[in-house]
């Protein structure tokens, strides 16, 4: 045998801390950020639906972002802080 | 003897058969598919001399797994890709570029986009380390060319953490992301060097990174410049483009004689991206109907009121499209697109 360097990186030390579950949606209020592709909008409204007729979701808010691979605003952000018990902030294809 | 930091990287038992060692870095996905040079303690400490920063230094956090960079872990895929000692600033000036936020290195690495990493080197450097910036300088035969891409992609890969098909979701990526580099080639250029147009002077090294979208070929034997603007705008012009409907930073390479052609007829480099700009405008109703709609959400704000009437410009302003003089004798010049929503960056190389 002989030794080599591993060439990767660990990921970086757990520093982020998990928001606290929601429970039940019953009455909350839940954020979607549309990534501007085709059809999400769609599929956030069919979703929608669900979560309000059979989860009892009081309200869903949907704010788009310019592209999916840009971030969100800062206004954007701030809005949904403020308005949602829960948001859904990535989707993918 | 002092305790090594916590970002030390780690060293590991490996088989000393050549080719059982190959598999052994294949099976843990730490390769590009091509053989590597094993990273040895010794390779590797050869490496770091090829630069005055210490070891253990963060470089920058690489996304999209935002892995640490260290001077070490740099040196380490660079020895498997078969850099030289004197490649190593290159990386490290290289990996410092692809982190700044306005690259959108993670969008970069996990989009389903083929995008490569391109590196253009200016500067003496370039000459020193003998990166082709002449015939085929964008295909095989460098060491240059072809160790500092592949180093770029294996820390991309390796620190970064984007494999094929896991986090890297390209959908069929393109052969570009094995290694993109070139030098200009200042000698045959007509016009002042790329790093100069970007902040820097003429005797300092740089490197400039390039989400690049690919590489076409474009062909003209037009002597005319007005007659080769057109075409090679006509050629930008392309309806399922990133940079339409994002607002992107498209490149030309553009071929020393191509180069000659526009300075005979007087165009300064700055002249010669105003007119590709304006040449360059896309019908928007050439878009499919869901594209233009993305473009309109994504461009409203740049471009105010658009409808399928409207041409629309391929980046928001002349100086977004790249130029670049590269290559040999011949009446070709390359178009790269580029992923869109990115920016090129321009590092200073440490000598």
């Amino acid at each position: 045998m002989t030794l080599v360097y591993d060439p990767t990186a660990p990921a970086p030390g757990a520093t982020q801390n998990l928001y606290h579950r929601v429970g039940n949606l019953s009455g909350k209020v839940v954020g979607f950020i549309d990534n501007s592709k085709p059809n999400f909008n769609f599929l956030v409204d069919e979703v929608a639906e669900l979560l309000m007729n059979e989860h009892g979701v009081k309200a869903v808010i949907k704010r788009a972002k310019r592209g999916a691979s840009m971030p969100a605003t800062q206004q954007v952000l701030d809005e949904l802080a403020a308005q949602c018990d829960l948001v859904v902030t990535g989707s993918g294809d | 003897m002092s305790a090594l930091p916590l970002n030390a990287a780690s060293l590991v038992e490996a088989p000393e058969d050549l080719d059982e060692l190959i598999e052994f870095f294949h099976l843990r996905r730490w390769s590009d598919g091509l053989p590597i040079v094993p990273p040895t303690r010794e390779r590797v400490q050869r490496m770091l001399t090829g630069s005055r920063r210490q070891a253990h230094e963060v470089v920058a956090r690489v996304a999209p797994g935002f892995g640490e960079a260290t001077v070490e872990r740099i040196a380490i895929n660079a020895v498997m890709a078969g850099c030289r000692v004197d490649h190593l600033p290159v990386l490290i000036a290289a990996t410092e570029a692809i982190s700044d936020k306005s690259f959108n290195l993670q969008g970069i690495q996990a989009t389903t986009n083929p995008v490569a990493v391109w590196l253009i080197i200016n500067g003496p450097l370039a000459l020193q380390l003998e990166v082709n910036s002449g015939m085929n300088c964008l295909g095989q035969g460098s060491v240059a060319n072809a160790t500092l891409g592949r180093a770029l992609r294996l820390i991309m890969q390796n620190i970064g953490g984007a494999l094929p098909g896991d986090m890297d979701r390209a959908t069929q990526g393109q052969p570009g992301k094995f290694s993109f580099c070139c030098a200009e080639n200042e000698a045959q250029s007509p016009w002042l060097p790329l790093q100069v147009d970007r902040g820097f002077a003429p005797t300092q090294s740089t490197v400039t990174v390039v989400g690049a979208a690919g590489t076409h070929n474009m062909n003209s034997h037009a002597k005319d410049a007005d007659d080769l603007i057109r075409v090679v705008a006509d050629t930008m012009a392309f309806p399922t483009s990133n940079d339409y409907w994002i607002s992107g930073e498209p490149w030309i390479v553009i071929g020393p004689e191509h180069a000659q052609i526009l300075h005979a007829a007087g165009l300064t480099k700055a002249e010669v991206k105003q007119r590709l700009w304006q040449a360059s405008g896309l019908s928007a109703k050439r878009m499919a109907k869901v594209e233009f709609q993305r473009t309109h959400t994504a461009r409203c704000e740049e471009l105010g009121a658009i409808d399928l009437d409207s041409s629309l410009p391929i980046s928001s302003h002349a100086d977004g499209v790249g130029i670049v003089v590269a290559g040999g004798p011949g009446t070709h010049s390359v178009y790269v697109p580029s992923f869109g929503d990115t920016r090129a960056v321009t590092r200073l190389i440490e000598s």
